[in-house]
This record gives C-alpha cells, sequence and structure tokens, in this order.
C-alpha cells in the first residue's frame, strides 16, 4: 500500500499509482483537517496529484525527493496561499 | 533494418502509388463511389502497417486523413480541389518519413511538429458536425487552437511566476548563447485512460530548469472532482534543444507547445539600432530588417568606412536574430563578420546572411524551419517522383524470359551440328572451327542470362518457413504439448516454383511431427527427456540442390507398427510383412492410404498426408528420405532441385530410337560383356564390383519385344541408376552426348503416360522423348 492512512495523516510512500486517488479523495472529503506526509514518496500519478491540488490538504513533512519536492512545492504552497488569501 | 520493415517500406511505397493515382482519377470523377472506398481502405490498410512500427507521426497523419476520407465517403464532404491537395501534402509527408525511414531505420522525432500541423490541416477540414459523430474526435488540445497572443499571454503569466532572481540567471546564461524553451503541456482529459502519467511525463522532461503545475478544475468543488479526468496544466522550461523537446514529447505533441524564451522578453535589446523599437518585435519585422541589412551588403564595397558598416550591420542582424529567438545563429555570425572584415568586402556576411535568409522567408512561426524544409523537399518529390530500387515485375513476364533463355540454349545446341555439316559435308574445316569457337562464346553468354534469370526467380525459403512459427504454435497448443521450433539456414534461396510447392508438404511433415512424432510433456518427462519437444526446419543448399530436413526429438516412427498397420490397410501383404526390412517398413509412411495414429484427428491421421508430401516432391523433381530411430526422433529430408528451368538429360539410344534420361537419377554407364549376364529367376542380374545388380532391358520396359543391340565386343551399355533408393542396371543400345534441354512436360492425351517425364526439342529439330525412371522401374 502506497498510502498509509493514520488517524490524520495520510503517509505516502515510494510511487503512488494512479489505483491511489479514488481513495485518497475519499478520505480528503472525510478529513478536512487531514494531513499529508510526503517524506517517503519518491513519485506520484498525475491523478494523485490533482486530487492533492484540489484537496489543498497541509503538507507536513515534503519529499525527500529533491526533484519532486521542487515539483510539489511550487504547485502545494501555491494553492495553500490562495486558500489563506 | 529487418525483413518485415523493408516489406513495410516497398508496401507503402506501392500504396501512397496508388493513393496518389486514385486521387488524379478522383479529380475527374469526384462522385465515384467505388474510387473512394477504395482510396478509403487503401489509406486505413497504411496507416494500420504503419502502426506496427514506432512511427508516430506517420501514423498521425495517416489517422487523420483516414478520418477525413471515411467523412467524405459518408458522403458528409463533398470532394474538393483543396480537399485533394492537403490529401496529397500528407502523403508527401508520408513518402518523405519513408525515406528517411529507409536511409536511417527510423524516423526522426524531429517531424513531430510537421505532423500535427498536417494532421491539424486535414482535421479542420471535416466539417463540425461530422466531427462530432466521427469516431475519432479532433483531438488537438486547446493550445493547437490558441492564437497567438494568448500563447504570448500564457508565457508572459509563466515568466511572472518565476522569481526576478531566476530570471537574471537565465539572462546571463542566454548571452553566452543558451537558449530556454517554454513549454504549455495541457494532457487531454481521458489520457489516465490511455496509461499515461502526464505528471511523469512532465517530471521526466529533459534539462528542466523551472516547473509549475496548476490545476484547471473548479476551486471548491472537491466532491464533484473526477479523480480520472485530467486537468492538470503544466508550464515548464527546458535548456534542452528543440529536437530533445520534440523527442521527448513525440507521443502527445498535440497537447503540448513550444515556444523559444526570447531574450528580449526580459532585457532591452542590445542593439543601439533597437533601442527605440518595441521591446518584442515580432518575427515579420526582424525579418524587414534582416532584408534591409542584406541590401546594404550588396552595396558596392569601394568606401573608406565600409569596417565600421560591416560591424553595424552585424550587430543590427544580431539584435534581429535575438528577438527573432534564434539567438544560437550568433556565434556563427560573429564568425561571417570577422571573415568579412578581414577580406575588406561584405561577401562572407552576405552570402551568410543571404543563406539564413532563404529558409525563413516561410512562415514566421519559430516551428517554420522545419515545416519550410520539408515543404520544400514535399515540392521536389512530386517533380522526381519515386525512384524505387526494386522493380515489380509480373511473373508471366520472368516466365517468358526464361522460356526465350530455353530456347536460346537449344537453339546454340543446333551449332556443334551444323559444324558437323560444315566439316563432313563440304569439307569447310576451317569454317567448322569457328563455328566451334562462336559456339563457345554463345554458350558462355546463354549460361550467364540463364544464371542471372535463375537469380530473378529465386525466392528464400523465408517465403515458406515464415508461416511455421504460428502454425506450430497453434497446434501445439490444441494437442496440449510444448514444442520448441528451430529455423535454420531461412535465406537458403530456390526457385520460385519449387519454393512454392514446398509449402504443402512442409505442412503436411510439420503436422505429422507435432502430431505423431512429439510426444506429451508427461509422456517425454516419463522418458527422461525435456518436456519441451524440439521441431527443426533447416534448410541448406548442396550442389545444384536444396535440401530441406525436419527433424523432432519425439518417439521416432516404430517399424513393427507401420508393418502391422500397412498389412491391415492391405498395404503390403503377409509375405512382404515377413521380409521387409525396418527401413523398408519405415519408408511404408510414404504409401498411400496408411496412419499411424489410433485416433483420426482434424489434423492427421486421415492416411493422406505422407503419400501427397512425396507425390507434391516428385512434381518438382525432388525425393523425400526418412530417418528414423524410435524413441529418439524422426529425419525427413526433402531434396529439392534449386531451379527446374533447364534439366540436363544423358541421351541414349534403344531400338534406333533415342531417349533422354535425366542426369540426376544416373550415377554410372558401364559396358558389361554378355557373359555376365545371369538369370536368377527369370530376372537379369550382374555383379558390379562384387554387387548384384538387378538389371532390366529398356525395351522390355517400354513393352518393346526388340532385344538390347550389343556392341562389336558383344558388350551391353548399361545405366546404373538410382531409383527409390535402390541402385538397378538399365540395358540399353548406346549411349550418346549428355545435354541441356528445356523440358516441356506432356500435355493432353499423352499427359497419361507417366512413363515420360516431358519432351523436348533437339538442335537439329528432332523431339527427344525424356523418360521418367522412377514411373518406368515402379510401372513393372
Amino acid at each position: 500500500m502506497a498510502i498509509t492512512y493514520k488517524k490524520t495523516v495520510a503517509m505516502f510512500a515510494d510511487v503512488v499509482s494512479i489505483e491511489e486517488a479514488e481513495g485518497l479523495l475519499q478520505w480528503a472529503l472525510k478529513h478536512p483537517q487531514g494531513k499529508v506526509n510526503l517524506a517517503a514518496c519518491t513519485h506520484l500519478h498525475a491523478a494523485d496529484l490533482q486530487v492533492l491540488l484540489a484537496s489543498r490538504l497541509p503538507v507536513s513533512a515534503w519529499p525527500r525527493d529533491a526533484q519532486l519536492k521542487a515539483w510539489l512545492t511550487s504547485a502545494l504552497q501555491d494553492s495553500k496561499e490562495t486558500t489563506h488569501g | 533494418m529487418t525483413p518485415i520493415l523493408q516489406q513495410f517500406i516497398a508496401e507503402s511505397r506501392d500504396f501512397l502509388q496508388n493513393i496518389s493515382r486514385k486521387l488524379l482519377n478522383l479529380e475527374n470523377a469526384p462522385d465515384d463511389v467505388e474510387l473512394m472506398s477504395d482510396l478509403f481502405r487503401s489509406v486505413h490498410t497504411l496507416k494500420g502497417n504503419s502502426g506496427l512500427f514506432e512511427f508516430p507521426e506517420m501514423s498521425r497523419v495517416l489517422h487523420a486523413a483516414e478520418d477525413l476520407m471515411s467523412v467524405v465517403r459518408d458522403d458528409r464532404l463533398a470532394y474538393s480541389q483543396d480537399l485533394a491537395d492537403r490529401l496529397f501534402d500528407a502523403m508527401d509527408f508520408v513518402s518523405l518519413l519513408l525515406d528517411e525511414i529507409e536511409a536511417t531505420g527510423q524516423s526522426a522525432a524531429t517531424h513531430a511538429p510537421a505532423s500535427v500541423q498536417i494532421a491539424d490541416t486535414l482535421r479542420r477540414l471535416i466539417p463540425v458536425a461530422a466531427t462530432e459523430e466521427a469516431s475519432a474526435p479532433s483531438p488537438a488540445g486547446d493550445h493547437t487552437a490558441a492564437t497567438e497572443g494568448s500563447i504570448a499571454a500564457a508565457v508572459t503569466a509563466l515568466l511572472e511566476s518565476i522569481p526576478a532572481a531566476q530570471i537574471a540567471a537565465w539572462r546571463e546564461e542566454s548571452q553566452s548563447g543558451a537558449t530556454f524553451f517554454a513549454i504549455l503541456y495541457a494532457p487531454e482529459p481521458d489520457c489516465f485512460f490511455k496509461g499515461e502519467d502526464p505528471f511523469f511525463q512532465a517530471r521526466q522532461t529533459p534539462d528542466l530548469v523551472w516547473q509549475a503545475v496548476a490545476s484547471t478544475a473548479a476551486a471548491d468543488a472537491l466532491a464533484a472532482l473526477d479523480p480520472y479526468r485530467c486537468t492538470l496544466r503544466f508550464s515548464l522550461v527546458s535548456r534542452a534543444p528543440r529536437a530533445a523537446l520534440d523527442a521527448h514529447f513525440r507521443y502527445v505533441p498535440e497537447q503540448i507547445l513550444i515556444t523559444p524564451l526570447a531574450t528580449a522578453e526580459w532585457s532591452p535589446p542590445p542593439a543601439p539600432s533597437q533601442s527605440t523599437a518595441p521591446r518584442a518585435v515580432t518575427s515579420g519585422v526582424a525579418e524587414e530588417i534582416l532584408r534591409t541589412q542584406l541590401a546594404i551588403l550588396a552595396l558596392p564595397n569601394e568606401v573608406d568606412w565600409l569596417k565600421g558598416r560591416l560591424l553595424g550591420v552585424a550587430r543590427t542582424i544580431a539584435a534581429a536574430l535575438t528577438s527573432m529567438g534564434r539567438s544560437a545563429l550568433i556565434a556563427d555570425l560573429g564568425a561571417a563578420r570577422d571573415a568579412a572584415v578581414a577580406q575588406g568586402a561584405a561577401a562572407p556576411l552576405h552570402s551568410w546572411l543571404a543563406g539564413k535568409l532563404e529558409p525563413a522567408s516561410a512562415p514566421p512561426v519559430a516551428q517554420s524551419k522545419a515545416a519550410a524544409d520539408s515543404e520544400a523537399k514535399a515540392v521536389r518529390r512530386a517533380e522526381e517522383g519515386n525512384s524505387p530500387k526494386t522493380l515489380k515485375v509480373d511473373q508471366d513476364k520472368i516466365d517468358r524470359l526464361m522460356n526465350l533463355i530455353g530456347e536460346m540454349v537449344v537453339a546454340k545446341n543446333s551449332l556443334p551440328f551444323l559444324a558437323g555439316r560444315a566439316e563432313t559435308v563440304f569439307g569447310a574445316r576451317e569454317l567448322s572451327r569457328e563455328i566451334k569457337s562462336q559456339y563457345a562464346v554463345i554458350s558462355r553468354i546463354a549460361m550467364e542470362m540463364q544464371d542471372t534469370i535463375m537469380q530473378v526467380r529465386m525466392l528464400p525459403v523465408s517465403f515458406v518457413f515464415q508461416r511455421f512459427p504460428r502454425l506450430v504454435r497453434d497446434i501445439s497448443r490444441k494437442l496440449g504439448k510444448e514444442v520448441n521450433l528451430v529455423l535454420e539456414g531461412e535465406n537458403t534461396e530456390a526457385d520460385k516454383n519449387i519454393i512454392e510447392s514446398l509449402a504443402d508438404p512442409l505442412i503436411h511433415i510439420v503436422r505429422n511431427s507435432l502430431d505423431h512424432g512429439i510426444e506429451s510433456p508427461e509422456v517425454r518427462r516419463a522418458a527422461g527427456k525435456p518436456a519441451e519437444g524440439r521441431l527443426v526446419i533447416r534448410a541448406i543448399q548442396e550442389a545444384d540442390r536444396v535440401l530441406i530436413d525436419i527433424s523432432d526429438d519425439g518417439k521416432g516412427i516404430d517399424p513393427a507398427v507401420i508393418k502391422r498397420k500397412a498389412y491391415e490397410n492391405g498395404v503390403i501383404d503377409e509375405a512382404a510383412l515377413d521380409r521387409i526390412t525396418d527401413q523398408e517398413a519405415v519408408n511404408l509412411i510414404f504409401a498411400a492410404g496408411l496412419s499411424t495414429a489410433e485416433v483420426v484427428s482434424d489434423l492427421s491421421g486421415r492416411g493422406v498426408g505422407m503419400d501427397v508430401v512425396r507425390a507434391a516432391v516428385n512434381q518438382v523433381n525432388g525425393t523425400v528420405t526418412v530417418e528414423s530411430t524410435p524413441g529418439a526422433g524422426t529425419r525427413i529430408r526433402l531434396s529439392l532441385p534449386l531451379s527446374m528451368a533447364v534439366t540436363n538429360v544423358m541421351v541414349i539410344e534403344s531400338d534406333k530410337q533415342i531417349y533422354g534420361v535425366p542426369m540426376d537419377a544416373v550415377l554410372e554407364t558401364v559396358r558389361v560383356p554378355r557373359a555376365n549376364i545371369r538369370s536368377i529367376k527369370n530376372r537379369q542380374t550382374t555383379v558390379l564390383r562384387n554387387r548384384l545388380m538387378p538389371l532390366r532391358s529398356l525395351n522390355e520396359l517400354l513393352a518393346n519385344s526388340a532385344p538390347q543391340a550389343a556392341n562389336e565386343d558383344d558388350e551391353l551399355a548399361m545405366l546404373v541408376m538410382q531409383i527409390h533408393g535402390e541402385q538397378i542396371g538399365i540395358m540399353v543400345d548406346d549411349f550418346r552426348e549428355v545435354i541441356d534441354i528445356i523440358l516441356k512436360p506432356m500435355s493432353g492425351i499423352l499427359a497419361s503416360l507417366s512413363t515420360y517425364a516431358g519432351s523436348a526439342l533437339l538442335g537439329d529439330g528432332s523431339v527427344l522423348m525424356v523418360l521418367n525412371p522412377k514411373e518406368l522401374v515402379t510401372w513393372q
């Protein structure tokens, strides 16, 4: 399982496939206060990415993979700013 | 290059030619439904074929052409001149790709933008109403339809989101010749269902220096979000060369947009002459400037301020190029400028600029260079036409050529007769010698011609072999056996007729091997063999024959079983049952009406098969032999002539008649003293080199009561022949020369005379009957 759902945190690990998108969306709907931990994630499918973009769940830990981190910080931080602003 | 690719190229050229011809015909008869359907089919097939290979550009254009054609075929769009022009363009493009594939074995990704453009032009012809109904609606993404203005806006928006420090760094770098490309990537909504991961694709973009991703989905509608409809939009900046980016996105070119980031957009133009110009100079204006510079360079050199003028022009050109996003050319320009200054003449700079301006005079979009190149090539193609390296010739023509060379071989055979007559009848010995020397020359040329024509008719055995992998796979699946098929010597060549005649016998043999030979995996394992059976089909050339071995490592043929079956089926009688050797028993599989399979299956076992094999092989003058070791496997060997055009026969005489005997059946010729011929049980025999040799008299075989004539020393002429693997002596009256003849099979009523293989015309005009030794002896 590439995403482990804890009480308030969704832990991403390794490569998160397209199969996770639906589950992630459901979890995001049920846990509006949830957070995502991307530390161990190396890649996530575009479908998962757009769920993250749409849900605007705060990121508790950024990926250790530098390239992925660069991608996600630009995309997810921006959307977070729009939430607050 | 693989044979299948070569075949694809040859076939595609045919299709293209066909399509062109039909398009031209359609111009005269635009309402011809039949013609239109034909055209559609050709394009459809061509598209399908291209899909077998990795040529996305070709498939894309053909796919668009097919869509367009299907709309026309369904009467939803009328045929028009414009439509024909577009289709011609598309086909020229495909032809261009084919040239490249033929030259390099692959199609370069640089054609992707051009292919999108062509596919787009084709699709634009499809009426909107039709597009909705068409099976494949136009996949053109939002960006393709975007106007240049919105592209500029998107690029500006992208630039605004990038920190100023980052842009400053790029600016510095671009001054030293680097070019940055902005890439807008809008994956199509249902791309996930095609197995694509746009995010991965974007991450893998070569030399990525900046990235951003956004979603076009409504911001507050998380519950309504369909996670499987892609709404992502990627904005990327890369410093990779254009070609690399095209290659990276070659499967989705209609979803991306690549624009060079002109340095003008973040820095004032460096040249003073440009300082008053607006910041973003359109390519059109820049080109105008370049043309003016060209005119200045064409002015006379004889002025004092030439050097200053050259430097000024060079600086202006550099500025114009930069604003056109082609700053990569600046280093080149510097070299041309230095050369011009050194020579004190404008010529180097002038020719450099003229060379650069020409291709750029087409549409001023940055992509235009590649498109213009291919356009120029396309125009040239229409002029020069295709010049394929292979010719397709009707087989009848080749056959006629072969008959003619055959006649020629026969005609040249009359020259020795003529020489003989010149000497004996007219006493002109000198003339006779000259005729003979001329004969040698003609003979040599005729031989070479004959060889060449044979070569034309040669086909590799792979022509027949290629169907076996599939056949073996299907049959072994059906039988629940595991078989490893090994094909060897596929490049061995033989005459087309021979190769074609091989197909059926080979299929029979292979089926038999699979059905009767190779055992099921359990039986094999129990016998200590690997579960997977091995079937080898090997072709080798040996002198003037092709040998085809089909060997398996199955259970082999049990002579005892064959004997019993043969007896049960009435193939042999009781006496023969005890008498025949194991090898003879194995050979009985070729007898008609024998099947060893306990159950008649739809594969084999109906008692036809091996006798059909032998008949088919005999037909082309071949032989078939079988060797088998019970428990270890069977090997069936077909031996076929390389060519059946010219037959080498020995002329013999019997009862004042001459006959021909095929040389490949003759082992040797001996003269046997009449005293050495003994009768055993009413059969004549002799002893040749300590071996008992059965004898037959040719007259007797032909139902002629005349006795064989002996020579002055009372010796009888004996042909030792190999018939069905046995040696037999045929007594004749005399031997004559060995000649090459064109064997014409017996036709009409005479065709039933199986004792004759055919007839041939001799050099002196007489007819030679050629015997068929196999039939002659078994007929007894």
